[in-house]
């Protein structure tokens, strides 16, 4: 591979980018580029420019000073459409399809005048190339004339992939698309990330995942505060190196826990007994248990219905069969589980564990009203003062202040302060979805520190998770899932490794 | 980002276009939007700067007996003719004649927004009140002499009870208008003029009778009663002769009783003013069935019912007031009687508040407000509705001129009385 | 940014204190009587003011109320049939305040129980209370008004009475939105329903508080109504609805609800309305025009609202 990089051309550079928000410096003086046939990974921090740069390239905003050559001639995008008519295309995080129309549209969304003959719209033709570029993509279960609005997450990204593949892009960014994508997502990806650089294609790959972003990679070029610490080769891959290069400090201690075995009560702390749920993430008749002071590990391919176990067991699910418990006693719903000492983070972050458009202050004392308020009903403002500053030092919540809003938060800082919410009630039950999704490295590290000293506290954890690692990091025990069922519990004495989960999975 | 702020600054100059438009538009205008507490001023001749319209000169230079000041004016119908009619009187006349200024309320819809509006003028240092409005009088005159703002009821009256009550208030000017008595004479006089063809078959439209309002129920009673004497040996309405009895029982049912009054027939009846499809419709009815030759009207029968008339036989008779759509209604055949108010019927009342913001109110012997009546102008053909029309609208020789209301000025209380009680047409013209 | 935060929270009272400044300057140089005018401005705010206090607890949730207009004539109605029968003003009170809490209640549970938005429920109820009010008239009065006596609530027509009964609806709304956790997850339903329900917030059950106590201010403003104008019609209340929406943008609600609510936003836009109206009439623009103004100043105040929340957010 080293050979053929030398040899292939230099088809994009970026020559003393700075770009500036407000008082923040994005990016401070960046320069790179990218051959032919190649795919770079993008790795940094929340806040490194990462992302910045890549939407420069793609022509979603402009840099403050600098330049751009694509091949050999000056690259001054107008706009995202205008960057992807000449080849360089940007698949984002967010979501960017419109609900209220079929999967074909969306394909062809601002283009769909190339069909209409005067007044008529050619729609089989439409539905047909539609068709053609999700095979081509290999995402043939997705039918052209569906309504886009019915469809998941992950199968309205693979609609934004089509769209944006269709115009044959040359380079194409991929903007942490995979956080949001299961495995086969991913596969998807990736299969177009390999085939472009068989063709001399180019991928941008920005990605949070380490162990993706080494296996899929020519090249890493690590960011942090706006600059390019190195670029690795990919015979210079090494882990701890490349985590040294983003956070700019030896990761000291240990990552996940340092023990190896599994110790926790004997109490039954939580408890889904014969639970049925069905529907898209569906449980059939599923049991488990989890202990006081343990930490059980969730795990499975995305659809397996541990999401759905996460919601149950708060309550926020009323199963048709069967019974959530907290030690014990029938979960009624969410407020009832909350009395009873259970807290619950919700892998949609965003959309269902923080009110963006309100203060930090406000997320994280909603949760506890019932414990601040004289009463039950005084709520003094020195009061909620307190309880909310006392969780915002604890959990070292990076922000100007308990009034600044939460949608100006980190990723990292927005966990924080969903945690607070819990923690600060005194929950002694955490059922965690996902809970370090889109996270920075220096702050996962810190909510496992978390959740061992909760464990050391006599404090239960369900963690749901996709990542592996870190069930097999955390976890006293792991139940995998598959289709709703429960197929097999490893004991962390087991030292299961992510194939033995695997294994069980598929 | 330019481009953003271009946009931006666009779409505040193309906004500020159009409103500046529609304003050009809209003023000198008259308003007819609803609202409580909005007024609106009008025509402010006097030298003072920033005042609403242009100033032509006074159309005499005779001196006038006082000095001007502002006079709110409620009302509660403002694109009716006769509203139209009588805005123009005093705006296009009086208020250059004697360098008043009207400060018109909006059109009111309930007491609440008598209340406010008076309140508004009152801030606005009016000195007196035309009140062309009647959700509440008592109300409207107890905030008046609690302000100590002039009062006087335009084109209408108190009923009986209120008048003893307020008669002797110090800012209670009085009132010009029709009398219930005289409402009744028009009711009356109208259906008369049918019977006296020998027309026996009628269809009545009853307006606010459904309310009780005094105004419809006299005239509806005016008319029973003509054809009770029309009907022949024994006739009544519903057991009744009596006019004060008819009235009556006017008053409890809410509605006149379809039936035979002797040899008149009464075919048809209908209230009030819900005017949705199903009323229309009952009105259609009303005026197709069979052998009814002629619908009396206490409001504009043209208004609602010409349609409905079209192709048929039957006449219609309206109490209204003179305006063009009447004067054509008359002469396409749809409207056959007219007895309309006049315009100038404000001259008076506006002389009486002037008189009082002056100085010098004027008092009946008793020392009580007076409560003028005055009557109709009847029109039978589209000529006669013409001359009356032309009449009522001409600014430059109105109905009463100022020089005939100076008169009015230092005026004692008979010579007022003769003077507003001689409005007949012939007589005025 | 703190400055401008702080800048944009306050913009309302700046603009409520810039009015108030051109009422009394305009009103000098065209010499009005300044004394009786902000007695009117008191008159004719204190409904408004008094039904869009209770209606912030609504909006603040996220939802829409269009039938408080109705709801208020309603009441005031049904109060006036009560006066008419027993000649008491203190159950002419309870019945004005029993009346509106109750059609409250009925709207928010009607929700509750079909699973609807409220506001479509508050629809229906609309053109129930429309025909109520109509049926009502034919009933208690002569079929165009219901009259309760002029002497009967004379003494209570004063400034005093009217800004007491604000002041203290005021204050006790403002202990429960501030003080209260009521406030506050009414806010959190506001910003984010789901992330409420997942803490434990019943959307169900605050909704109904919100219109209980909402229908307290409606009560308080129908009887207020009949203080004000004793003679009741088809018309009565019939600019409330609208004039509670107006007053709450213009002062400063963020019509979504959620965090930016403020339980003052209406009586300061309530008050900011009547000094508009006022200053309209003072400079003589008829009106058409003053309505356009007060569209025009609407739509600004809404732009600012909105506009704050468009803040940059850094692409991650």
């Amino acid at each position: 591979m080293g050979e053929m990089k030398q040899a292939r051309p230099t088809v994009l550079e970026v020559h003393h980018m700075i770009k500036t928000y407000g008082s923040t410096k994005a990016l401070r003086d960046v320069s790179l580029s990218i051959r032919e046939g190649e795919v770079r990974g993008l790795i940094g921090e929340n806040g490194s420019g990462k992302s910045t740069v890549a939407s420069i390239i793609a022509g979603m905003q402009k840099a403050d000073s600098g330049s751009m050559t694509y091949r050999g001639k000056e690259w001054n995008p107008k706009t995202m459409i205008d960057a992807l008519e000449h080849g360089i295309g940007m698949i984002v995080q967010e979501s960017g399809t419109v609900p209220g129309i079929s999967v074909a549209e969306n394909i062809f969304l601002a283009d769909v005048d190339r069909f209409r003959k005067g007044p008529v719209m050619n729609r089989r033709k439409m539905m047909e190339e539609a068709r053609r570029i999700l095979d081509d993509i290999g995402a043939e279960d997705l039918r052209a004339e569906m309504l886009t609005g019915a469809l998941d997450i992950q199968s309205r990204k693979l609609i934004e992939i089509a769209r944006v593949m269709r115009q044959d892009p040359q380079i194409l960014v991929v903007d942490e698309t995979t956080t949001a994508l299961s495995h086969r997502g991913r596969e998807i990806i990736y299969r177009i990330m390999r085939k472009m650089r068989e063709e001399g294609k180019s991928v941008f790959f920005i990605s949070h995942d380490m162990e993706e972003i080494m296996k899929e990679c020519d090249a890493l070029t690590v960011l942090r505060d706006g600059e390019i610490i190195r670029t690795f080769d990919r015979d210079e891959f090494e882990e701890e190196e490349i985590k040294r290069c983003m956070i700019g400090r030896e990761l000291k201690g240990d990552y996940y826990r340092s023990d190896d075995d599994s110790q926790f009560d004997p109490e039954v702390v939580l408890e889904a007994r014969h639970v049925t749920v069905p529907g898209g993430e569906p449980l059939r008749d599923f049991s488990i248990q989890l202990h006081k002071g343990e930490i059980l590990g969730i795990g499975g391919l995305s659809q397996c219905g541990m999401h759905t176990l996460g919601k149950v067991l708060f309550g926020a699910i009323k199963p048709v069969d069967g019974s959530a418990l907290i030690r014990g006693e029938q979960v009624k719903n969410e407020a009832d589980a909350m009395k009873k000492n259970v807290g619950y983070v919700s892998k949609d972050r965003d959309s269902e564990s923080l009110v963006l458009q309100a203060p930090i202050g406000d997320n994280i004392a909603a949760g506890g009203l019932d414990r601040f308020a004289l009463g039950h009903i005084l709520v003094t403002p020195g009061a909620e003062k307190a309880y909310v500053n006392a969780q915002i030092e604890s959990l070292e919540v990076k922000c100007q202040s308990r009034k600044q809003y939460v949608s100006a938060l980190s990723g990292g800082n927005k966990q924080k302060v969903v945690f607070g919410k819990w923690i600060g009630r005194g929950s002694e039950i955490l059922i965690l979805d996902c809970p370090t999704r889109g996270i920075d490295i220096g702050v996962k590290q810190a909510m496992y520190q978390l959740m061992a000293a909760m464990k050391r506290e006599g404090k239960s954890i369900l963690i749901i998770s996709e990542e592996m690692a870190e069930l097999i990091g955390m976890a006293d025990r792991i139940a995998v899932l598959k289709e709703g069922r429960l197929e097999k519990v490893f004991r962390r004495e087991e030292h299961p490794q992510e194939a033995d989960l695997i294994r069980y999975m598929i | 980002m330019k481009k953003k702020l271009a946009t931006k600054v666009l779409s505040l100059i193309l906004t500020g276009i159009m409103m500046a438009s529609v304003t050009a538009c809209g003023s000198g205008a008259d308003s007819s939007s609803a609202g409580s507490s909005a007024t609106q001023k009008v025509a402010d001749p006097a030298s003072d700067a920033g005042t609403a319209e242009s100033t032509d000169a006074a159309p005499a230079e005779a001196a006038v007996p006082g000095e001007p000041f502002k006079i709110g004016v409620l009302v509660s119908d403002a694109t009716s003719a006769e509203a139209l009619g009588r805005r123009h009187y005093l705006e296009d006349y009086i208020a250059k004649a004697y360098n008043m200024v009207f400060v018109y309320s909006d059109e009111l819809g309930d007491s609440a927004g008598e209340k406010a509006a008076i309140e508004t003028m009152i801030t606005n240092n009016c000195k007196a009140i035309l009140s062309e409005s009647s959700f509440d009088r008592p109300a409207q005159i107890e905030q008046c002499e609690a302000a100590g703002v002039y009062y006087a009821v335009g084109s209408g009256a108190l009923d009986a009870e209120q008048y003893e009550t307020y008669k002797g208030y110090t800012y209670y000017v009085g009132s010009v208008g029709p009398s219930d008595a005289t409402e009744f004479e028009t009711g009356y006089q109208m259906a008369k003029y049918y019977l006296d063809q020998g027309v026996r078959n009628f269809a009545i439209f009853g307006g606010a009778t459904v309310y009780r309002n005094s105004m419809h129920v006299n005239r509806v009673a005016g008319m029973l009663k003509a054809m009770v004497d029309a009907g022949g040996e024994g006739a009544s309405y519903q057991g009744m002769t009596d006019p004060g009895a008819i009235i009556g029982q006017l008053m409890a049912d809410g509605e006149a009783k379809t039936g035979a009054i002797g040899d008149v027939t009464l075919s048809g009846y209908l209230g009030g003013y819900d005017m949705d499809d199903a009323w229309f419709a009952k009105g259609a009815e009303m005026v197709q069935a069979p052998g009814v030759e002629v619908l009396l009207a206490v409001g504009s029968g043209s208004d609602f019912f010409g349609t409905a008339t079209n192709g048929t036989d039957v006449k219609i008779a309206s109490v209204d007031a003179y305006a063009q759509d009447y004067y054509e209604a008359m002469a396409n055949g749809s409207l056959d009687y007219l007895a309309g108010k006049f315009s100038a019927y404000d001259g008076p009342v506006f002389m009486a508040l002037y008189r009082a913001v002056n100085g010098n109110p004027l008092r009946d012997p008793e020392g009580n407000a007076p409560a003028f009546d005055i009557g109709y102008w009847i029109s039978t053909s589209a000529e006669g509705c013409k001359e009356m029309l032309d009449l009522d609208g001409d600014i430059d020789h109105p109905v009463w001129t100022m020089e005939e209301l100076n008169a009015l000025y230092d005026a004692d209380y008979a010579a007022f009385e003769a003077f507003v009680g001689d409005y007949a047409f012939d007589r005025i013209r | 940014m703190k400055v401008k935060n702080l800048l944009l929270n306050i913009a309302p009272l700046i603009g409520l204190l810039i009015l108030i400044a051109g009422y009394f300057v305009i009103g000098r140089i065209n010499d009005i009587n300044v004394a009786y005018g902000l007695k009117t401005i008191v008159n004719q705010s204190v409904v408004v003011a008094v039904v869009a206090t209770g209606a912030v607890f609504i909006y603040t949730l996220g939802a829409f109320d269009i039938s408080l207009g109705a709801s208020t004539a309603v009441s005031a109605l049904m109060a006036g049939i009560v006066y008419l029968k027993t000649e008491s003003v203190g159950l002419m009170f309870l019945t004005a305040v029993c009346v509106a809490v109750l059609v409250s209640l009925l709207n928010s549970v009607l929700a509750g129980v079909f699973h609807l938005p409220v506001f479509v429920t508050t629809i229906a109820m609309l053109s129930v209370l429309n025909a109520l009010a109509l049926l009502l008239l034919n009933l208690g009065g002569t079929g165009s008004e219901i009259k309760v006596p002029q002497a009967a609530v004379k003494s209570l027509d004063t400034l005093w009475f009217k800004l007491l009964v604000l002041g203290a609806y005021f204050l006790f709304c403002f202990f429960l939105f501030d003080f209260t956790p009521i406030g506050r997850r009414q806010k959190f339903l506001g910003g984010n329903p789901l992330c409420a329900k997942l803490t434990g917030i019943s959307l169900n059950r605050y909704s109904v508080i919100a219109f209980v106590i909402c229908g307290l201010g409606v009560g308080l403003g129908a009887f207020l109504s009949i203080v004000y104008a004793p003679t009741l019609t088809r018309n009565t209340a019939s600019s409330v609805g609208m004039d509670v929406i107006i007053a709450i943008v213009f002062g400063g609600m963020p019509v979504s609800g959620g965090a930016r609510s403020r339980i003052y936003a209406a009586v300061i836009g309530a008050f900011s309305m009547s000094f508009l109206s006022q200053i309209m009439v003072m400079l003589n623009l008829n009106s058409g025009v003053g309505q356009m103004v007060k569209a025009a100043i609407f739509l600004l105040v809404v732009f600012i609202a909105a506009g704050e929340r468009k803040m940059k957010t850094l692409p991650r």
